[in-house]
């Protein structure tokens, strides 16, 4: 039987065909595998001729550039918001829904490099938005950071399931999120309506302690019930919303378990909505050579899920089981 | 109910969607770009050569609505060009929407504009197709007329890149080939220095764009013959042609052009420089592929082992027709494979036995000889076609040319299959 073709996030992009298809690993082109006939996952575009025509060549890999802190705004002592300047292209870049970046403190050598969720991104005046959370000794460097940050980017990969968010018109969505999660959910929301969808947001502040999204996006149009989902009757209250028929999409923003009782939820409810998720896989490169974020599908089938939009369900259900 | 699901709405699939509908299928035809036909819209010879016998062989067997609409739209009928005798040439700008209104008078639902990407199978049987838009179509029998053009990588790996041909790929997205998604290797046609595919045989200049005398002549008669300047014949064009119909001298030394509405010039592409020399043609321009004055699609990367029925083998609930179904050129051809598998589609489900062609009468011999030549090496790389070439010439010496409409009709009485594909199985 062929393989199942997987959906990479950069193809067609400006920085596709990547370095994968110079060694015929792309993740999409059947003749960039190495073999002889087009057998693709179209994703509107030929990539093989981009190649031929670019001589045989890749596209250059993002480089790193320096942002400038213009602001911290502390959310609590583990966590803080940051105000980067970059310029307005690098801003538009990083517009849509999945959109993060990697980010060090300069003196820091690469493998410091950790990955950040856009939260909002500002086109005009050329800045962006992060939240972090400081957990680790990467996370720590960032806190250690003082006017100028690097950063490499922009990567699109931080939701699977991001087609469905471009399909929802004029719906009914559910927007379930934990903590710090609340940063990526931003660009969806705001993109949801945009879409004229009607979008309901439930916000469990965990370990952050508030809800920081309302400065970023229209609160007539959306609503925000702040909602602790961890005790038993919290998570009544977000079943009994996950059983509203006329869901058409359900966004889950939180740990990969969280994902999982929501789409277990869903199936005893027979939801006919699409779940889309945070990915929360550990990345490095996210250009899908390092390997950090592999996760294994099938018997023999692995994948770089910096680049692939993996089946929710999938990716949820590999990740819990190999991580235990 | 019978559910016939048909992948694939050019000449071949339209066909067996009509073949199946007769014999009591309900059918389904999905169709990628926007239009019906797929390389029908380009076309437009008929009735030249040994395709007339197999054009009244096949009004004779029952599957004649088709080859009626192609005669009621001709611009122009019994024509001759070099190598060629008694063509009709369809007008390619009338025949699309006269099929299409024919297959929704009949009941037939049209996906339009919906790819086919994958399939889910439940043992050996194709359960249903799924679809771009990662909706499924489900189905008893499913039949697999995508062609064998393209998509794009192909195009630019064993021609000069994507030309922009009818079928749209860069708008619509590539074929994809059905049979190897269920797990069965294509079988890869060769062109004659051992490359594989091989260039479509000929183009379409934009008639407006030709001068007076040679849009009066071709208005007039249908065919106009424009000698090339010696510098410019080509003779190793000719080796890499689909259409070994058209790879005689003539073709390399005159430009051949037929109405078919547009300006069809028989020859694979040719630059429009040296093209815009010739007195006449100072202001050429392609309609079809855009880019002939560079390259041409590319053919036959895509066929499907099958039998004389026409069911693909190693599929159970799987049948093919037209250039998936083996190294056929044209739409005569297209039709009348098309109409095999369509018809037998619902005999399987039934579970009665399959229909094949007698080899007395020219179809039944050509998909049993192709399928045969297919097998070895020197017959990959030959084209087949009623029209000329190798089977036009056994078709001579087995006396299966004619254009007697009389003797037609009794070869087909003689093997007692007159009107079989009207016949309602169900
Ligand atoms: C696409 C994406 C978007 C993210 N967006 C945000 C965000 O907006 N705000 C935020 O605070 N955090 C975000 N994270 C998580 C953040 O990258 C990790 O918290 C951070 O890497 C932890 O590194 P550490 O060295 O500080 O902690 P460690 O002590 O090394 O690890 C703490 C936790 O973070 C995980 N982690 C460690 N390294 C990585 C890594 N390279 N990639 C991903 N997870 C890792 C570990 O599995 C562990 O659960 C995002 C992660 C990804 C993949
Ligand atoms: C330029 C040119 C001129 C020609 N001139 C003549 C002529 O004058 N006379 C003649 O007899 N023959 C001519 N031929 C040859 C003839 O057109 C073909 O052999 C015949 O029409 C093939 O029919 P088909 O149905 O097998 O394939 P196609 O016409 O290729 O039809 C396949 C269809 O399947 C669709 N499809 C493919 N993949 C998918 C998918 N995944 N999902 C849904 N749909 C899909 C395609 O869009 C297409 O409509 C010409 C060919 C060309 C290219
Ligand atoms: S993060 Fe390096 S391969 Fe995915």
């Amino acid at each position: 039987m062929p393989e199942k073709k997987h959906e990479c996030i950069d193809a067609g992009s400006e920085y596709c065909p990547c370095y994968l298809a110079e060694v015929n690993e792309c993740i999409t082109c059947s003749q960039l595998q190495g073999k002889s006939f087009c057998d693709c996952n179209w994703r509107g575009v030929c990539i093989y001729q981009e190649y031929v025509w670019a001589g045989n060549k890749s596209k250059a890999l993002r480089k790193e550039y320096i942002g400038e802190v213009l602001e911290r705004i502390p959310l609590t002592d583990d966590a803080m918001i940051l105000k980067i300047r970059v310029t307005k292209t690098k801003a538009r870049e990083l517009k849509q829904p999945g959109s993060y970046i990697f980010l060090r403190d300069l003196k820091k050598p690469d493998f410091f490099n950790v990955p950040m969720s856009i939260m909002y991104a500002d086109e005009i005046e050329g800045i962006i938005y992060v939240a972090v959370q400081i957990l680790g000794i990467k996370t720590k460097a960032i806190q250690a950071v003082e006017d100028s940050i690097v950063i490499r980017g922009p990567y699109w990969n931080g939701l699977l399931g991001q087609r469905y968010i471009k399909q929802t018109f004029d719906s009914e969505c559910l927007m379930i999120l934990r903590g710090i999660s609340q940063a990526p959910a931003i660009l969806v929301i705001n993109k949801l309506v945009s879409q004229r969808n009607q979008v309901k947001v439930i916000v469990d502040p965990g370990k952050i302690g508030k809800i920081f999204i309302y400065d970023f996006i229209n609160k007539e149009k959306v609503e925000v019930i702040e909602q602790d989902f961890l005790s038993q009757e919290g998570w009544k209250k977000i079943s009994t919303e996950l059983s509203n028929k006329n869901l058409s999409l359900v966004y889950s923003g939180g740990s990969d378990k969280q994902h999982l009782e929501i789409l277990t939820e869903m199936e005893k409810n027979n939801s006919n909505a699409y779940l889309v998720v945070t990915n929360n896989s550990e990345m490095c490169c996210g250009e899908g050579v390092c390997g950090s974020c592999s996760t294994k599908i099938d018997d023999n089938v692995t994948v770089k899920v910096c680049k692939v939009q993996l089946d929710v369900r999938k990716a949820i259900e590999r990740r819990i089981l190999q991580h235990g | 109910m019978v559910k016939v699901v048909v992948i694939g709405g050019g000449w071949a699939g339209c066909a067996a969607a009509l073949a199946a509908q007769k014999a009591g299928g309900y059918v389904t035809v999905i169709e990628k770009t926007d239009m019906l036909l797929g390389l029908g819209n380009v076309g437009g010879i008929m009735r030249n050569n040994g395709r007339y016998t197999a054009a009244e062989e096949a009004i004779f067997l029952g599957a004649g609505e088709l080859f009626n609409i192609t005669d009621r739209a001709a611009r122009h009928k019994n024509v001759n060009f070099p190598g060629h005798s008694h063509a009709t040439l369809y007008d390619v700008t009338k025949v699309e929407p006269m099929v299409r209104q024919l297959l929704k008078e009949k009941g037939i639902r049209l996906l339009i504009q919906k790819r086919a990407v994958d399939v889910e199978m439940a043992g050996n049987r194709i359960k249903e197709v799924v679809l771009a838009d990662d909706t499924t179509v489900s189905g008893d029998v499913f039949i697999e007329t995508t062609g064998s053009t393209g998509p794009m990588g192909n195009c630019l790996k064993y021609g000069n890149g994507c030309v922009m041909c009818i079928l749209r790929c860069p708008t619509f997205g590539p074929r994809i080939s059905i049979s190897l998604k269920t797990g069965v290797e294509d079988i890869l046609g060769q062109r004659a220095a051992g490359s594989y595919g091989a260039f479509s045989g000929s183009c379409k200049l934009n008639k407006d764009s030709l001068g007076e005398e040679i849009v009066k002549q071709l208005n007039e008669t249908g065919v106009c013959v424009i000698p090339v300047p010696p510098e410019d014949v080509k003779k190793e064009k000719l080796d890499m042609k689909v259409c070994q119909q058209y790879a005689l001298k003539e073709f390399a030394e005159n430009l051949v052009l037929l109405d078919t509405g547009h300006a069809k010039l028989m020859t694979p592409f040719y630059p429009l420089e040296k093209l815009r020399k010739i007195p006449g043609l100072e202001r050429a321009r392609y309609e079809d592929p855009y880019s002939g004055g560079r390259g041409n699609s590319i053919r036959y990367l895509s066929m499907a082992p099958r039998n004389n029925a026409m069911k693909v083998k190693g599929v159970d609930n799987l049948f093919c027709g037209g250039e998936k179904s083996g190294l056929f050129v044209g739409h005569t051809e297209a039709i009348i494979t098309g109409s095999l598998a369509g018809h037998n589609s619902i005999r399987y489900c039934l579970g009665i036995p399959l229909l094949e062609l007698p080899v007395n009468l020219a179809s039944g011999d050509i998909i049993k000889y192709a399928n045969e030549r297919i097998k070895t090496p020197e017959g990959l790389k030959k084209r087949y076609t009623f029209s000329g070439a190798e089977y036009f010439e056994r078709m001579k010496q087995k006396n299966l040319y004619t254009i007697d409409r009389d003797e037609i009709r009794k070869r087909v009485e003689r093997v007692n299959l007159i009107n079989i594909f009207n016949e309602r199985l169900i």
